[in-house]
C-alpha cells in the first residue's frame, strides 16, 4: 500500500479537511423548492378570490416585500454563519430569552400550521388522482405526514440530488401552466382585460393588501435556506446571490404562472377551487388529453408538496434542538437517536403536533364548527411570520458595526426600511380584516408564555453552562 | 497504513476509536485521519455526544469538538493523527475519504440491533463496508444482556 503520508498536510484545516458540500447553485435550487410549492399549489385561488383578475400585481408585491426581507436574511447568515436561523438573531440582538422564546414558539406554530395547510393540500390533490374520491383525506394528510417523519428519522433527506430532482419537476409543473398560457394567448383567446380587472366590493388597494398578504404566505419557507448556510461553499458570495436570486426567480414564476390562470380561468372558478392550478389544466386547453394532463399535473403538485413539507419538518426539529441547546426550550428535544442520528424526540413532537392539527381541524369540520381549522390556522400564523420578519430586518438594522466583516453581504439599507414598512403594512392589513385572527395568536401566544413559565420552573440545567461562546476556547482550527 | 477512524458524534464511534487502538500495533499504521461528516440537509446536521465540553455553537464546531475528542484517543500513540470535517452525505464521503487518502482500513461504528437494522435501510456502516475500496472494521455494540 503506498505510503501517502507526505502528500497529505499535518494541519487539521487543510483544504479538505474543511470541506463543504453545497455549491451555489445548489443552494440556488434549495431555495428555489423551498419557496415554489408550498404556497402557489394551495393558495393561489385564495389570492384570485381576494383580488380579481389582477391577482397578480398582488403577487408581484408579496414577492418584492419578501425578496427584500431575505437580503436581510443573507446579510445576517453571512455575519453568523450558523445553523438556527431567526431565533439565533433575535436572540444575539436582543439577548432576551423570553423574547427568544416566544419567537421560536411563533415560528414554530406557523412552521406547524403550515406543515397541516401542505398536508390537506396533498391529500386534495391525492385525491384527484381517483375517480371516486379515493382513500379519505385525513388519513391520506396523516400517512402522509407520518411518512415524511420516518424520511427524516432514517434520514435520507441528507440527498442534496433527490432535493434538486423534486425541485426541477416542481418547476416543470409550472413551467407547464405558463405554456398553456402562452398558447392561449396565441390562440388569441386572452383577454388582457382580466388582468387589469380589481373585482371587489370597497377599496381596490385594500383588496390589493389582501391578495399580498396572502402571497407572501406563498413566499415563506425562503428562511429555511439559513440552516444549510454554514455548509455551503464560499458562504459568503454564494449564499447572497443564491437566496436572493432564488428568490427572485420564484417570484417571476409565480407572477408568470398567476397571469397565465387569470387569463384560462375564469377568477370564480380559480377562487371556488380547493386546487386551483389544476384548473388551468382542466381547461383542455393543450391539444392533449385533458386527463392524461390532469394526471401528470397532479403527480407533480403532489411532489412539490411534499419537497417543501419535507423541509419544513426538516427544520422544526431542527430548531428545537438549536432551541434546547441554547437552554431556550427543554433539553430533552437536544436528544438525538443513538444510532440515526435524528433528533427523534423533536421529530415525533412535531409529527405528533401536525397529525393533531389535522384531527382536530377534521373534528372541527366534521361537527359543524363552520371553519376549516388547519388553513385558518396556517393564515392566522401569517401575523408570526409578518412579524418575525419585521423583527428580523429590525435586527439586522441593529445589528449593523457589530461583527462586521469586509466579505460579509450588506442588504441595501433603503430597500431593508422598505422591506420593514411593507411586513408592517401587510402586517396592519391582516390585522385589519381580520381582527380575530389577533385572539387566535394571542391564544397562540399564551400557550407559548405558559410553555416558557413551565420551562423556567422546571427545565433548569442540570449541568452548569460553560462560558459564553466567544470566550470558549476553540478547538485547534 | 493510513486508518480512517469515522465519527458521527456518537458514543459507539468513540468506542470503535478505543477498539482499534485496543488491538492494533501502532507501528504499523502511519497516520490516522479522524473523519467527521456533517449532513447540512439533515434536521441535526452534526450531534456531539462525545465531547466533555460541549461548544453551544453551529453544527461545524459541534464536529470540530467531536474529531478533537476521538482524535484525543489517539494521542501520543504513535502514527500522526489528522483531523477532517467534511460535507455530504455521510458514507460516500467516508467511502471518498478513504480513496483520496489511499487508506488501508475504514474503523466505523454501527450501532443498529435486531430490527431496526433490517427494516431501516442505508446504515452507513452497511454502505462502506460494501463500497470501501480498502478493508473495514464494524465495532457494533455489546449485545444486550438476556435474562
Amino acid at each position: 500500500m503506498a505510503d501517502s503520508t507526505a502528500t497529505v498536510p499535518d494541519t487539521g484545516d487543510d483544504e479538505d479537511s474543511l470541506k463543504r458540500s453545497i455549491t451555489g447553485a445548489q443552494l440556488f435550487f434549495y431555495t428555489l423548492g423551498d419557496v415554489l410549492g408550498s404556497g402557489i399549489y394551495v393558495l393561489i385561488g385564495l389570492v384570485a378570490a381576494a383580488v380579481g383578475g389582477a391577482f397578480w400585481i398582488a403577487f408581484a408585491a408579496g414577492v418584492t416585500v419578501a425578496a427584500i426581507t431575505g437580503s436581510a436574511y443573507a446579510e445576517l447568515v453571512t455575519k453568523y454563519p450558523q445553523a438556527a436561523g431567526s431565533s439565533l438573531y433575535v436572540q444575539k440582538a436582543f439577548g432576551n430569552k423570553a423574547l427568544t422564546f416566544l419567537v421560536t414558539v411563533s415560528f414554530l406554530s406557523a412552521s406547524f400550521a403550515a406543515s397541516g395547510s401542505l398536508a390537506t393540500g396533498f391529500a386534495s390533490y391525492f385525491s384527484q388522482l381517483f375517480d371516486g374520491g379515493g382513500p379519505p383525506a385525513l388519513i391520506v394528510s396523516l400517512v402522509f405526514v407520518a411518512v415524511l417523519v420516518l424520511i427524516n428519522f432514517i434520514g435520507i433527506t441528507e440527498s442534496v440530488v433527490m432535493n434538486m430532482l423534486m425541485t426541477f419537476i416542481e418547476l416543470t409543473g409550472l413551467v407547464i401552466v405558463m405554456i398553456i398560457g402562452i398558447w392561449y394567448i396565441a390562440e388569441g383567446n386572452a383577454d388582457f382585460g382580466t388582468l387589469t380587472d380589481i373585482s371587489v366590493s370597497g377599496n381596490p388597494a385594500l383588496a390589493v393588501l389582501a391578495g399580498v398578504a396572502l402571497s407572501f404566505f406563498a413566499m415563506t419557507g425562503f428562511e429555511n435556506t439559513a440552516n444549510v448556510a454554514e455548509e455551503t461553499i464560499d458562504p459568503y458570495r454564494s449564499f447572497p446571490r443564491s437566496l436572493i436570486g432564488g428568490m427572485v426567480v420564484a417570484g417571476v414564476v409565480y407572477v408568470l404562472v398567476s397571469m397565465a390562470a387569470a387569463l384560462t380561468v375564469p377568477v370564480d372558478t380559480l377562487a371556488e377551487s380547493d386546487v386551483a392550478l389544476l384548473e388551468v389544466v382542466k381547461q383542455g386547453i393543450l391539444p392533449f388529453s385533458t386527463d392524461l394532463m390532469t394526471t401528470i399535473f397532479t403527480v407533480i403538485a403532489l411532489v412539490a408538496i411534499t419537497n417543501t413539507t419535507l423541509v419544513t419538518l426538516v427544520t422544526q426539529p431542527r430548531i428545537l434542538y438549536g432551541m434546547a441547546r441554547e437552554d431556550v426550550v427543554p433539553g430533552v428535544f437536544a436528544r438525538v437517536h443513538a444510532t440515526r442520528r435524528s433528533p427523534w424526540v423533536g421529530l415525533l413532537f412535531s409529527g405528533l403536533v401536525v397529525g393533531t392539527l389535522l384531527v382536530t381541524g377534521y373534528a372541527v369540520t366534521a361537527a359543524g364548527g363552520g371553519i376549516d381549522l388547519v388553513n385558518r390556522l396556517a393564515l392566522v400564523t401569517v401575523v408570526f411570520l409578518l412579524v418575525i420578519y419585521a423583527l428580523v430586518i429590525a435586527t439586522c438594522l441593529k445589528l449593523r458595526g457589530q461583527d462586521e466583516d469586509e466579505r460579509a453581504f450588506r442588504a441595501n439599507t433603503p430597500l431593508l426600511v422598505l422591506g420593514l414598512v411593507g411586513n408592517l403594512a401587510i402586517l396592519y392589513y391582516a390585522v385589519y380584516d381580520d381582527p380575530a385572527s389577533l385572539l387566535w395568536c394571542a391564544g397562540l401566544l399564551a400557550v407559548g408564555v405558559v410553555l416558557y413559565l413551565l420551562e423556567q420552573l422546571f427545565g433548569g440545567r442540570s449541568a452548569p453552562r460553560p462560558g459564553t461562546a466567544s470566550q470558549t476556547p476553540k478547538g485547534d482550527l | 497504513m493510513h486508518v480512517i477512524v469515522a465519527t458521527d458524534g456518537s458514543k459507539q464511534s468513540l468506542a470503535a476509536a478505543k477498539h482499534l487502538k485496543s488491538f492494533a500495533d501502532p507501528t504499523k499504521i502511519t497516520e490516522i485521519s479522524v473523519v467527521a461528516v456533517v449532513r447540512p440537509l439533515a434536521s441535526v446536521a452534526f450531534a456531539d455526544d462525545v465531547s466533555e465540553n460541549r461548544l453551544d455553537g453551529s453544527f461545524r464546531d459541534a464536529a470540530q469538538s467531536a474529531v478533537d475528542t476521538i482524535a484525543g484517543v489517539f494521542e501520543g500513540w504513535g502514527p500522526k493523527v489528522s483531523k477532517r470535517i467534511r460535507s455530504g452525505s455521510a458514507a460516500n464521503e467516508i467511502i471518498k475519504a478513504a480513496k483520496q487518502y489511499d487508506a488501508g482500513l475504514v474503523v466505523v461504528a454501527a450501532g443498529g440491533r435486531g430490527l431496526s437494522d433490517a427494516v431501516l435501510v442505508g446504515s452507513t456502516a452497511q454502505r462502506v463496508q460494501h463500497y470501501a475500496p480498502c478493508p473495514v472494521l464494524v465495532v457494533r455494540p455489546a449485545p444486550r444482556k438476556r435474562k
